[in-house]
């Protein structure tokens, strides 16, 4: 009898290879000739290849059922009975209908829908893979390695901003911490680099106070150099950044204690000019009187 | 602009391929005539639609001449600039609304979808454009105008290869289909299209690749949506063989209304536009090429949904199997933005019947007469790639004249 419940018992190669015992009806005269066959196909088979070893598969399984089938013959229930199993072997083939299993989902994930029917055009480049696994959390020795890391990362910065001066002022790098003159130029360069990557408009070296004939040569020059720059650039088509006017301190100027608050007081004459006297004259209302055309 | 007038007119005949002329007229700045728009029909003259259009194309740029003859087979078309959505030209709060009225309804929305795509990166604005009406169609038609998602699936992310891939969006409002005779459709859609450039970018594909992936869209108006399930595993069902990274999703709405069409009854009611399904494939190569398929149902009905989306699936690999990396409906749009490149030569392969159509050798005919450069062929020289030309384009080197001076 077969087991009732539980698994379905794992068919053996030896089992396949004799005929069937319940659901072939033939009687042995063909089971010897079958078996005859299968012979004979397999000396053909062997004459041409190599012998065929075949071990039958011995199944743990098959071991681990065996003495549970003691126990359920004393349970009440006999279980489905095996001359019913027998019917339905025999009865023919049993289909399985595996195409609704093998179909995977047919929906798409919410984020691709969202992707792909949004109104923007669906990107070439799009992924459809799921999200990236969160990166292993970092033990205590890797929090070690990293901030070594970071700190040789850092100093390798400051090496590579501070490389010019190394080159030009001194051979070696000690010349941080040393103290001759040479070496207190290049500190106080260091600290001006160090001050302008913090945020310094402008560098302590820049001169303050110098003859104005030198400042106005500079700055023409530099305009000069600028206005070359730009005339260059617009003949080949490129386009650059625009310009910056510099603003005029829109301030009002300092008068001295005791003078005259509008106009130009000069050789003992005050000397109003049209804007001052507008500022006298009108009132505050009516500012844009005089303007000819609206600015859009 | 004093030697713009004493341009010669460009001399062409036909209705045919009007859509390319006036664009190509419109990007080179070149004015045309057309002359014999079907001279010997009994409805001579322009197409409503194609009238349509030339409204359209005349909201869009700025200082645009077009002259009618008496009978309407005549047009003159004099370019103005690419304005794009400017406030003040036609644009209402920055967007241009243009209105497709029923008679216009034989074109599906994508008819002036694709040539307005087309000019946008040559705006000096940005584009902003509303189609709405009784004629406008979202859905394929039968006229052979594919949908508009297939439009934002398939033809817009190609601008990427050109540089142009910023802020561009196609919405459908109300999504519409093919009307049966007296009805409208009533679909919505907005074009948006940001992104302007000065040149579009040099292209060189040469490798189609392998097919690695198909998404679509199915879509069913006013229909029970169980029209889209079936569609989706009847074309599934064909592709998956294929390629197993197949995806397609469905998008049910409803009719749409349309307002001042009631009945007698009730003159100031809405009426509902036309109902239908379809669904637009799209697949996706390894080296980004991309191809497309699209089927909707007939005016008439009396079309299965498992028809169609086998119709679909069918049309796809029949797209994919023309090679090439650059299929029918979008060769026109690659094609161009091409020629309009920089002065630089350009190269992609073509399969031979896509090569072969009357659009594409017209198109190169009138690149011709337009640029004064003409595109070579070659085939390509591997074996594994029978039939397949690489057709090379000279750009114009024109692009955008609103963005010369920066």
């Amino acid at each position: 009898m077969a087991p009732a419940l539980g698994k379905r018992k794992r068919i053996t190669r030896e089992e396949l290879e004799q005929p069937s015992r319940a659901s072939s009806p033939s009687s042995a005269s063909q089971n010897s000739d079958g078996e005859d066959m299968q012979a004979r196909f397999r000396r053909a088979f062997e004459a041409k290849f190599a012998p065929l070893d075949i071990e039958p598969v011995r199944t743990k399984s098959q071991k681990v059922e065996e003495p549970e089938e003691e126990p359920e013959e004393d349970s009440d229930w006999s279980g489905i009975s095996a001359s019913g199993d027998e019917d339905e072997t025999s009865n023919g083939v049993q289909v399985f209908d595996y195409t609704a299993a093998h179909q995977p989902h047919t929906k798409g994930s919410k984020s691709e829908y969202r992707a792909f029917m949004s109104a923007k055009p669906p990107s070439l480049a799009a992924t459809t893979t799921a999200k990236p696994k969160a990166a292993p959390k970092p033990t205590k020795e890797d929090d070690t390695v990293e901030a070594a890391h970071m700190k040789n990362d850092l100093e390798l910065q400051k090496l590579l901003r501070e490389s010019t001066l190394l080159s030009s002022n001194a051979p070696t790098y000690s010349t941080r911490t040393g103290s001759t003159r040479e070496s207190n130029d290049a500190r106080h360069k260091l600290t001006d680099l160090h001050v302008q990557s913090l945020g310094a408009k402008q560098s302590i070296f820049t001169q303050k106070s110098m003859p104005m004939s030198h400042r106005k040569g500079i700055s023409a020059k530099t305009k000069m150099r600028d206005d070359r720059r730009r005339a260059e650039a617009k003949e080949n088509g490129i386009t650059l950044e625009k310009e910056q006017k510099v603003r005029k301190s829109a301030g009002k100027r300092d008068r001295g204690v005791g003078a005259p608050s509008v106009g130009k007081f000069k050789g003992g004459t005050l000397t109003l000019s049209k804007k001052d006297l507008r500022g006298l004259t009108s009132s505050a209302g009516d500012k844009d009187k005089g303007k000819k055309g609206r600015r859009r | 602009m004093a030697d713009e007038t004493v341009q010669p007119l460009l001399q062409f005949e036909g209705h045919r391929h009007l859509t390319t002329r006036l664009l190509l007229s419109t990007l080179t700045g070149r004015p045309i005539r057309i002359s014999k728009i079907r001279p010997s029909s009994t409805r001579p003259g322009l197409t409503p639609y194609e009238t349509n259009f030339i409204r359209l194309l005349d909201s869009v740029t700025n200082g645009a001449q077009i002259q009618f003859s008496m009978t309407g087979t005549t047009l003159v078309y004099r370019p103005g600039l690419i304005t794009g959505s400017a406030e003040g030209l036609g644009a209402m709060g920055g967007v241009i609304r243009h209105e497709i009225p029923r008679e216009c309804s034989r074109r599906g929305a994508s008819w002036w979808l694709i040539p307005l795509a087309l000019l946008a990166p040559f705006a000096k604005d940005k584009l902003n454009v509303v189609l709405h009406g009784e004629g406008c169609i979202t859905s394929s038609t039968p006229a052979g105008d594919v949908s508009v998602d297939s439009v934002r699936t398939a033809i817009l992310p190609l601008y990427k290869s050109f540089g142009i891939e910023r802020n561009i969006e196609l919405r459908v409002l109300k999504r519409s289909c093919v009307p049966s005779q007296g009805k409208s459709a009533g679909g919505e859609v907005q074009l948006v299209f940001g992104h302007q450039v000065r040149l579009p970018k040099t292209l060189h594909v040469m490798n189609k690749g392998r097919v690695k992936k198909i998404r679509g869209v199915a879509y069913a108006v006013g229909v029970s949506g169980s029209n889209n399930a079936r569609m989706i595993e009847t074309a599934r069902g064909i592709l998956n063989k294929f390629v197993p990274d197949t995806y397609i999703f469905s998008d049910v709405s409803r009719a749409p209304l349309i307002s001042g069409l009631g009945s007698k009854s009730d003159p100031n009611g809405k009426t509902k536009g036309a109902v239908g399904f379809g669904l637009s494939l799209v697949a996706e190569s390894s080296t980004d090429c991309i191809y497309s398929a699209d089927v909707a149902s007939p005016p008439q009905g009396g079309v299965t949904p498992e028809d169609l989306g086998k119709q679909c699936a069918y049309q796809l690999l029949e797209k994919i199997s023309a090679g090439g990396c650059v299929e029918i409906t979008s060769t026109t749009t690659v094609l161009l933005l091409m020629a309009m490149g920089s002065e630089d030569v350009g190269r992609v392969c073509l399969g031979r019947d896509v090569l072969g159509t009357e659009e594409v050798v017209q198109l190169g005919r009138d690149v011709k007469v337009f640029t004064g450069a003409a595109w070579g062929f070659r085939s390509k020289g591997t074996a594994d790639a029978e039939g397949e030309i690489v057709v090379s384009v000279v750009g114009k080197g024109v692009g955008n004249v609103g963005r010369k001076v920066a």
